[in-house]
Formats: structure tokens, C-alpha cells, sequence
């Protein structure tokens, strides 16, 4: 095992190759692409100045003079930082006194009012490049640090949506990818406390048994190992919280001169030392706890969705098949009856498999199962698929629906909004009387199309309203009347946010009617026919 | 029946399901042939040659996705998928693996046996035929090109047209999205679903009594359109007696 002083020994037997020299040449020139360009352009921002002022006509272009040069100056400030700023403000002095002060074309100045002149322009150029160049640092500070907020804050909503200790170490590595810019890779402490690597070829074994010896609590908590082999250099630094070693963090710092790798090896400690912290602080033990729990439920939940549609789906097909079977032979059909008792069976396994399939939507939510699949429908389509899929359950009531003209496509998940549309219409039907009307409004107004479901049902209270969009809210005045399992609305708006949508419900109060207005971005209505329309 | 019956084989691993879809299409004249794995049911394709197959997806054995791919390789007997919930992407995946139609669990024994139908018609379907496609009051003569409604010529634009023609060459069965941009704009606007959409809302200004609630040209959400040949809700009953 190497330990932190062993490595500049080992420094020299590294092959040497061409890559040392090859990295230095690069890094020179990116020092003169970073330095050299900016001087260059600002001076040339001046030229460009002094031709459009000479553009101008004299007399104009010589009161503008020391207003013009300062937007050059601020410009490669904010740009460019302090020294291109400079260049712009020396450059603009002389190129002001050359080409505009008498006597013109030479350096000197006669004139004392215009020698003041061009001194406060010199100095005005010099604080505000100084003072842009600051603003400038600064910003960039901010929004790097912006920057780091946001991977840091996407790492640990990735953390917690980890199921297993694999999500995990992958979604470390990749956070570490990314900060690091070299191949990094977790070695972690399980709950039964033994130590588990990730896939063996990633680390050479040299890391992977200094990793294992580090997780059970051996040597000092950062080492750095050189892998002879494969001509790689590793940092290995353990994650520790006052109780046990999470894991190890190893990343490949990989080849290089000597002073390139020290350099990078200050850099990488930095972060690593930022990195542990931030594990250490998003508790990665108890993370890996629940992921564990998460995982658990997520079988759980997959089991009950199995048993569900097939256990009590396949019976109930078979019911409702049937049922239906029956509804064809001219016998029964004849005898009203024995109608009324096959047509009671159908009506019963529909209602039973309209729950069935609110509870297998209600997991697919929790789940997060969720993914909408857009495409562009027509709301006409949407709406009418919704009415006569449940025409049984709605054949107490009257609909009557209505579609303005020119209504836009939707780009939406057809599937889910047709469903939720349903469950609106049913709920509008199951909580209004037998033969009132219930009216679908389907309308448009730029960049959205409303469909607007009415009821003369038994209303909304306020009370009622705050908690409609809770998962199994039912309200108490019907527990007992109607049944259902409270899943519907819930479902509905659900699917309609999935969807960019927007649900309101509004209801004058008890007994006078619920109005359900679902609301979804829409195309402008083309009033211009698609060229693929028109016929050859 | 003076033609002898057709045989349907029945591919389904729940005797439930079987014993009922057996019941079903014996009362409407069909030979019942059962298998209730993916082994024996392309042993009974390939030997007894079925007119028609009903298969569904979840067999012990073998994903019936793979059962349709096998069958297909070597026939085009008429298929009827029979799937549980099966998402949009799924069907559109088995239609266009050579899947005539599908129905999603639980179904009416009256839309399986509508489906299964109108996709013997169309297996069946030979020159001398009579060209001319009907659904509801609509017919559509393939070979003159004329469409009447109610007797009344309906002028078409050539686009709606071809349209009508792809559905009627279809009559009772879904015809996906991919394979309506295909035949109409002949490749060219396959990624152009919006002008579909559109050319579609045409047509049933055309041809449906009331176009915001069509009876005739359905709307097969997610997959694709479908030209109905039967308007009422128990269409077989009122055929067998």
C-alpha cells in the first residue's frame, strides 16, 4: 500500500511518453488564446471606433471623441477583464490625440483645454475599466457558484431517488465525472457493513483492495495509489461520519508530467475534500437505507399491480365476456326478464372494472410511473372518446356537448386526458339526479382550449372544494349514498397536470350544480391550410 | 350455412377466457379450435390451418408478440390480438408486426366478433367481388372512385379520397396512423400527424351526420382511425336472428 508521501518517489518510474510535453504545449496554448486574443481585439475595437468617428464629419465627430472611445473600453472590460480594458483605454488616449487633437496626425498637444481633455478621458477610461472588470469577476463568481448549486441540488435529488446501492454509486460517479473531469468511482460500506465494489474492471485491483482496506477502517483516510500496470495514478479519500466509513471516493487522476499532476492533484483534493462533505452532509448512510426501503415498496407496489390485473382482471373478463355472449342469443334478448338479469351482470363487472382500473392508475402515479405520450389530437376525438367509452355509466343522464368551430390540435397524451375527461363526466353523473343534463363545453381561446364539464348535481361547499384534490377524499354528505372510491377526481387532475393542464372546479354552493373546467395549451387555430393539405 | 364453418383458433392460457370466447363464436357458426400455450398453438397453425386466430399476449411460454411474428412469417391468416390494458405504443407495435386488429380486455364478445369479421372479409376478399365498400350509409366504389351518402354523390378532394379508400380497403378494422400518412402522402409527411388530424376533420364533415360525434369514421385513440361497417351497439345479435 503507497500512502500520500510514497507518490512523489513514485512519480519518476512513470513511463515517460509523449503526452507530458504534448499537455504543456496545449496548456501554453490555451494561456495565449486566453491572454493574447482579447489585447488584440479591444485594439482592434479602437480601430473600428476611429473609422466610423472619421466617418463622421469632424466637427461632429470631434465633440463625441472621448464618449465614443469609453464604449470600446467598458465593452472589453465586461468581456475580456482588467488588462484588454487597459490596452482599450491607452489605445483610445493616443488614437484620440493622433487622429482628432490638434495638431492632427501627431502625439502632441497645443491646446491645455484639450491636454485636460484627453487626461480625464484617460483616467474616466482607466477606474470604470477597473470597476467593469470587477462587476464582471464577480458575476462570473456568481454564476459559477449558480452553477455548482444546481449540479449539487441535481445530485441530490438524484441521490434521493435511488433505489438500490447501484443507482447510487452510479449516480455518485456521475456527479464526480462531472466535477472532477476524470473518472471517479464509489467503493461503499453496506448496512450489513461489508463492502461491496462496483463493477471489478472500472478500478485496477490495486485500488479496488487499498478501497476495501479503507472501508474497514485501515490506513489513513486519503492515500494515493499508482497503478504500475495500467500506468495510472488514483486518489482514493474515505467517507467518514463520526460512527462508521460510508465508502471510499477513488478517482483516476491519470497521467502527466510531474508538475501537471500536482497541479491536478491539489485541484481534485479540493473537491474531493468539498465532495466528501456534501455526502457527509446528505447523510449517504441513511440515503442508502432508504433507497433500500424505496426499493422494497417499489416490489411491493409491482406485486400488487400484477395480482391486480391479473387475478381479478382475467375473472372479471371472463364475467363481462359472458355476460356478453349471453346478450347475443336471440332467446334472451327476447325475454325482458332474463334481459334486465344478463344486462345487471354487465353493468356490475363494468362498474367493478372502472375501480380496477382507478386503483392500477392511482399506483401508476405513486409510482411515478407517469410519462405522458404526446402526440397531436383533436379534442373533438378526446371528448367523444370519453362519452361513449362510459355511454353505459352515463345512460341516466342526458349529454349534450357542444364544440366551438376551428378548434386548435392539442399535443397531448390522448389516452390520459380522455380518461380524466371521463372521470369528470362520471363524477358529474354519479352526484347529479337521475335525467338532469349534463353539458360539455368544449371551447377555445388563444393558446388554450377549455373543456368545460356542467352539472345540475348536488353542488360543492367551500369545504368540500379545499379538499377535492386530495387522494380518497370523499366528502361525508355522501359516504353513504353513492358509491366510489374517492380516486377519481384525484386521477383526473393528475392526469391533466401530467399533461400542462390545468383543473378547476367551481360550484355556487350545495344543490346548484358543479361546473369541472379542464384547461390545456394549445397551437394558435390555423386559419392557413398546411401546404401538405392543398391537392396537386 | 351452405359454406362450411370457419375455424378460429383460440390462443389463450385462462380456460375462463377460452370456455367464453368458444361459447361466443360456436353460437355464431365458427369451428373452435383451443391452445393454451404458444407451443401448441403454432403446432395447431401451421397443421390444422385456421381461418382466423385469436391470440392472447400473455402465454405461459412465449410472448405473443413472438407467437404473431412466427405465424406471420409464413401466413397471413387473419389475427386478433387480445391484450390487457396494452399501451398505445404496444399495439401500434403489433399491428404493424402484421396484427389485423385487437381488442383490449375486457371486451364485448359483439366487438370481437365485428372485428373478427370484417377481418375475414378482407382475408377472404377475391377479384370478382363486389368493389364497392358499405358502412352504415356510406359507400365507397373502389373502382369508379364515387362516394354517396344516403344515395347522395359527396364530392372529395383527392386527398380525402385517398383517405376514404384506405379505410374502406380496411372496412371494420383499425388502420394506424404511420400506415394512413404512408398511403396518402406516399411517405413524404410521415412525421406530420397534425395534418391527419386535420384532413380527417374534413372528411367527417363530409360524410358524418354529426362530425363532432362520429359514427362512422372512429377515432382510435393513440393508434390510429377505423371506417365502422356497423352502426348499432349489438349488430350480431340482430344478423343471427
Amino acid at each position: 500500500m503507497f500512502s500520500m508521501t510514497s507518490v512523489r518517489q513514485t512519480d519518476s518510474k512513470l513511463p515517460s511518453s509523449g503526452i507530458p510535453a504534448l499537455d504543456e504545449v496545449a496548456s501554453l496554448r490555451v494561456v495565449v488564446w486566453r491572454n493574447v486574443i482579447p489585447v488584440l481585439l479591444s485594439v482592434l475595437s479602437i480601430g473600428l471606433v476611429t473609422t466610423a468617428l472619421f466617418a463622421l464629419s469632424t466637427t461632429l465627430a470631434s465633440s463625441l471623441v472621448p464618449i465614443a472611445y469609453l464604449v470600446p473600453v467598458m465593452y472589453a472590460a465586461t468581456r475580456w477583464g482588467v488588462w484588454p480594458a487597459m490596452t482599450a483605454s491607452i489605445t483610445g488616449t493616443a488614437a484620440a490625440d493622433f487622429f482628432f487633437f490638434e495638431p492632427l496626425y501627431s502625439f502632441r498637444v497645443d491646446n491645455p483645454q484639450e491636454a485636460v481633455d484627453l487626461l480625464l478621458f484617460l483616467i474616466v477610461a482607466l477606474v470604470s475599466s477597473n470597476l467593469a472588470s470587477r462587476l464582471r469577476k464577480e458575476t462570473d463568481t456568481l454564476r459559477q457558484r449558480e452553477k455548482e448549486m444546481h449540479a449539487l441540488y441535481d445530485f441530490s435529488r438524484r441521490l434521493a431517488s435511488c433505489f438500490t446501492v447501484a443507482d447510487l454509486i452510479s449516480a455518485i460517479r456521475q456527479h464526480f465525472e462531472v466535477a472532477f473531469g476524470h473518472a471517479a468511482t464509489l467503493f461503499v460500506t453496506t448496512a450489513d457493513g461489508h463492502f461491496e465494489p462496483p463493477e471489478s474492471r472500472f478500478a485496477p485491483l490495486s485500488v479496488q483492495a487499498t478501497a476495501a482496506a479503507m472501508n474497514s477502517g485501515a490506513g489513513p483516510g486519503l492515500q494515493t495509489i499508482v497503478d504500475e500496470q495500467r500506468a495510472e495514478i488514483w486518489l482514493l479519500r474515505a467517507i467518514s461520519s463520526d460512527s462508521a466509513i460510508h465508502g471510499v471516493i477513488a478517482v483516476n487522476i491519470g497521467l502527466g508530467s510531474q508538475p501537471a499532476i500536482e497541479r491536478r492533484t491539489r485541484r481534485i483534493q479540493s473537491i474531493l475534500d468539498e465532495t466528501a462533505l456534501t455526502l457527509q452532509r446528505l447523510d449517504i448512510g441513511k440515503v442508502m437505507e432508504s433507497a433500500r426501503l424505496r426499493l422494497q415498496a417499489q416490489m411491493l407496489r409491482d406485486a400488487f399491480h400484477g395480482t391486480l390485473s391479473h387475478e381479478l382482471c382475467t375473472p372479471l373478463a371472463a364475467i363481462q365476456g359472458s355476460a356478453s355472449v349471453l346478450e347475443t342469443i336471440p332467446a334472451i334478448r327476447g325475454d325482458a326478464r332474463i334481459r334486465t338479469l344478463v344486462e345487471a351482470i354487465s353493468d356490475e363487472a363494468s362498474h367493478l372494472d372502472g375501480y380496477i382500473s382507478n386503483l392500477l392508475s392511482a399506483t401508476r402515479v405513486t409510482a411515478g410511473g407517469l410519462s405522458p405520450r404526446r402526440e397531436w389530437a383533436d379534442p373533438r376525438d378526446i371528448v367523444h372518446g370519453a362519452i361513449t367509452r362510459r355511454a353505459r355509466r352515463l345512460s341516466a343522464h342526458r349529454i349534450e356537448a357542444t364544440f366551438a368551430d376551428d378548434l386548435p390540435l392539442l399535443h397531448v397524451d390522448s389516452g390520459l386526458v380522455e380518461e380524466a375527461c371521463g372521470q369528470i363526466l362520471e363524477n358529474a353523473a354519479k352526484y347529479s339526479p337521475s335525467g338532469s343534463t349534463i353539458t360539455v363545453d368544449v371551447r377555445c381561446e388563444p393558446h388554450r382550449v377549455h373543456v368545460v364539464v356542467s352539472d345540475q348535481g348536488v353542488g360543492i361547499t367551500a369545504d368540500e372544494q379545499q379538499k377535492l384534490g386530495q387522494r380518497s377524499f370523499r366528502s361525508a354528505r355522501h359516504q353513504a349514498s353513492v358509491p366510489g372510491s374517492g380516486l377519481g377526481f384525484w386521477i383526473a387532475s393528475t392526469f391533466i397536470q401530467a399533461n400542462e393542464g390545468v383543473i378547476t372546479v367551481h360550484s355556487r354552493g350545495q344543490g346548484q350544480g358543479t361546473t369541472v373546467s379542464i384547461s390545456l395549451p394549445a397551437l394558435e387555430p390555423s386559419t392557413s391550410e398546411p401546404i401538405a393539405l392543398t391537392d396537386e | 350455412m351452405s359454406k362450411p364453418a370457419n375455424v378460429v383458433l383460440l390462443i389463450d392460457d385462462e380456460p375462463k377466457i377460452r370456455r367464453f370466447l368458444r361459447a361466443g363464436f360456436e353460437l355464431n357458426s365458427f369451428a373452435v379450435l383451443e391452445a393454451e400455450n404458444a407451443t401448441e398453438a403454432l403446432k395447431l397453425a401451421t397443421f390444422s390451418s385456421p381461418d382466423l386466430i385469436v391470440l392472447d399476449l400473455a402465454l405461459p411460454d412465449l410472448h405473443g408478440a413472438e407467437v404473431l411474428e412466427r405465424i406471420r412469417a409464413w401466413s397471413n391468416v387473419p389475427i386478433i390480438i387480445l391484450s390487457v390494458a396494452a399501451g398505445e405504443d404496444e399495439k401500434v407495435r403489433l399491428l404493424q408486426a402484421g396484427a389485423d386488429d385487437y381488442v383490449v380486455k375486457p371486451f364485448g364478445m359483439a366487438e370481437l366478433l365485428a372485428r373478427s369479421e370484417a377481418a375475414l372479409r378482407r382475408y377472404f376478399k377475391s377479384a370478382t367481388e363486389n368493389p364497392v365498400v358499405v358502412a352504415g350509409p356510406l359507400s365507397v366504389d373502389l373502382v369508379t372512385r364515387t362516394v354517396s351518402l344516403n344515395n347522395n354523390l359527396v364530392r372529395l378532394t383527392r386527398k380525402e379520397y385517398r383517405l376514404l379508400h384506405v379505410l374502406a380497403m380496411h372496412v371494420g378494422l383499425v388502420v394506424t396512423h404511420d400506415q394512413l400518412l404512408k398511403d396518402i402522402w406516399n411517405g413524404n409527411q410521415r412525421d406530420n400527424i397534425q395534418y391527419l388530424r386535420i384532413l380527417v376533420r374534413k372528411l367527417r364533415q363530409k360524410i358524418e351526420a354529426d362530425p363532432n360525434q362520429p359514427r362512422l369514421l372512429v377515432t382510435e385513440s393513440g393508434v390510429g382511425y377505423r371506417l365502422q361497417n356497423r352502426l348499432d351497439a349489438a349488430p350480431v345479435a340482430a344478423r343471427v336472428s
